[in-house]
């Protein structure tokens, strides 16, 4: 492994085993609900639904269609907001 | 994937499958603890790319990288599990399958992992129902599900309504009956309350009064007729009738006052609603009906003893904050230049205009109430001196602003024109209880968190009065969708921008919460 991917998964590590990892989801669910991403992303999976046919269409078809819009969608300053906590964490843990 | 399901998965329900599901799915799956250290691709390392675990022996694979579809492949084990939601995946199929007994399985699996968690699923009362979990207080809600009954409705009522950005459902005129258009200001304002709309068109309110005098049922009535698509004007004799009925001050010909109407209106739902618990809501303390829901805030008054200190502290109810303008015979305090909550609010004092923040600073601040009022001090024991300061202890989630333009005193009887000016967005942090706090405690530079979302406010509602005293006429603007204004002026709605909103003189202003918490 690199040294990039090795710091990447200790930090990693330390998210998970502190439960920062778990509260970081958390926080990002709601604000993606807050800001109105999880609608907006629903109804574009509905769109894609009704082109390809409830009967053909698999999760994988949704998955490609939706994932380039998806990470779009993300306002900055809910990108902003994580990377903070992010940044702040790390400033805690500075023995990495 | 088909409807008629997955062939290949009755190659695995044999033997002992049942229990061996229940054991991946406590184990793996519902946990948090053994994520981080054993589920990693038993061929990349990786912890996440969308983790699988076969189904047919102990296998970790990455999703993504296709991984598990080779292990899939090459032993011919053809159903995975998604560690990260449960879903299962046959590779026969290419596809995510739903089995019954399987996703019962997965079901209650979740449920007992919640329990140990300490989380109790719960089913929220508002509508809009969400899987969501609250970090920190443990509860868990699951999405809604309709009822038989309500599947019988939805089949037996088969015309759908489609609620695209610009439509302009929930807009209708309401003819003036005479001097009617305090009221049908009101009005106005109320059935464009987000809040008090979804209430009332989810069909929230379970009548227990025996006669026909219900003024929460009349408001029911009213919503549907205003998103019932109907776009000649509404004539709301009824409601008038309930109104004369309920409240004897605002009954005759005459033109009365809007504010008054909304309080005498908001007191009369509060009483003949029902509270969530089935107790009449007569206890002022504990009604938790809808009204209160939305309307109901806490207001702070500390009265401090100029002697010993001592602060008296007593937090009553509000449904409206009523501000007083300069130009009135009370004298309007000078204010320190800058200050918190204009600089917070985006407002510039380069034209002198009087904003509403200019209004909110002067409500909140500290009092000396004069040696004629002397309180009684618990901690002196006798007459005091002292100060008296007004915060906002617990927000409503929709906050009213009423401007007090008429002045009735002993001398004169007027109408105060000054224009008032008020922001789309409002942040009432700087007026709130808790701020002051910080204040005292020598933190006098509070460091604003842009990150705290909890006393944002958006308007939604402005009510004007033109004219005067003695022979006016009131209109509203409402908020339809973000950004699109429409005038209600009696029978004729006409579309407004956001310009006319904000340049309009402001007799009540209705803000919202941005954000809603569950409790």
């Amino acid at each position: 492994m690199s040294k990039d991917s090795q710091m990447r998964a200790a930090i990693n590590q330390k998210l998970i085993e502190t439960g920062e990892r778990e509260r970081l989801k958390e926080l990002l669910r709601a604000k993606l609900v807050e800001c109105g991403w999880k609608d907006q992303l629903k109804a574009h999976c509905k769109d894609v639904i009704k082109e390809k046919g409830l009967e053909h269409v698999t999760v994988e078809d949704l998955v490609t269609e939706v994932t380039p819009k998806g990470r779009a969608l993300v306002p900055d300053s809910v990108k902003k907001e994580l990377l903070h906590r992010i940044r702040a964490f790390l400033a805690q843990h500075a023995t990495l | 994937m088909s409807p008629a399901g997955c062939p290949h998965v009755n190659g695995f329900k044999v033997d002992n499958w049942k229990q061996n599901l229940r054991v991946i799915y406590q184990c793996f799956v519902w946990t948090r603890k053994r994520k981080a250290k054993s589920c990693i691709c038993h061929m990349c390392g990786a912890h996440l790319n969308r983790l699988h675990s076969c189904l047919s022996c102990v296998f970790f694979a990455c999703f993504a990288k296709k991984h598990i579809h080779e292990h899939a492949k090459s032993k011919r084990h053809n159903l995975a599990i998604d560690l990260l939601y449960g879903g299962i995946y046959c590779f026969m199929c290419q596809d995510y399958i739903y089995d019954k007994d399987m996703e019962q399985i997965a079901k209650e699996e979740q449920r007992k992992a919640w329990k140990m968690q300490g989380m109790t699923p719960a089913c929220c009362h508002s509508p809009c129902c969400v899987r969501v979990c609250v970090p920190g207080t443990g509860e868990k809600y699951s999405t809604w599900e309709p009822t038989k009954r309500e599947l019988e409705l939805l089949r037996h009522n088969p015309k759908r309504r489609r609620i695209t950005s610009n439509c302009t459902i929930g807009l209708r005129g309401l003819i003036n009956l005479g001097n009617t258009c305090f009221m049908n200001c009101i009005v106005q304002a109320l059935t464009h309350t987000p809040l008090l709309r979804d209430f009332f068109l989810s069909d929230r309110h379970k009548c227990e009064m025996q006669s026909n005098s219900c003024l929460v049922c009349e408001m029911s009535q009213l919503f549907q007729e205003f998103y019932s698509g109907h776009r000649s004007p509404h004539i709301p004799f009824r409601l008038l009738h309930l109104v004369w009925t309920h409240a004897r001050h605002l009954a005759g010909y005459e033109q009365q006052d809007a504010h008054e109407f909304l309080i005498a209106a908001l007191d009369v739902l509060h009483r003949h609603c029902k509270d969530d618990n089935g107790k009449k809501a007569n206890n002022p303390n504990h009604c938790n009906c809808i009204i209160d829901q939305i309307f109901t805030g806490g207001l702070q008054s500390d009265v401090t003893c100029q002697v010993c200190h001592g602060v008296s502290t007593t937090i009553d109810p509000f449904w409206d904050i009523s501000l007083d303008l300069p130009g009135s015979s009370t004298p309007f305090w000078p204010l320190s230049p800058g200050g918190d909550g204009s600089a917070l609010n985006g407002e510039s004092h380069a034209t002198g205009a009087t904003t509403l923040t200019d209004c909110l600073r002067r409500f909140t601040r500290p009092e000396h109430l004069g040696s004629s009022a002397k309180i009684k001090c618990s901690g002196c024991h006798s007459y005091q001196e002292s100060t008296k300061q007004l915060t906002m202890k617990k927000l409503p989630i929709v906050a009213c602003f009423h401007v007090k333009r008429f002045e009735h005193s002993a001398k004169l009887r007027r109408k105060i024109t000054t224009y008032v000016s008020f922001p789309l967005e409002l942040d009432m942090t700087p007026f709130m209880a808790s701020s002051k706090e910080s204040r005292m405690n020598g933190q006098y530079q509070q460091a604003v968190d842009p990150f705290n979302n909890d006393n944002k406010y958006s308007l939604f509602a402005v009510v004007n009065h033109q004219g005067t005293l003695e022979s006016g006429h009131y209109t509203t603007f409402i908020r339809q969708h973000k950004d699109q204004w429409f005038k209600c002026d009696d029978a004729i709605i006409t579309k407004a921008s956001i310009q006319d909103v904000l340049d309009s003189e402001g007799y009540l202003l209705f803000y919202h919460k941005q954000f809603l918490e569950y409790e």
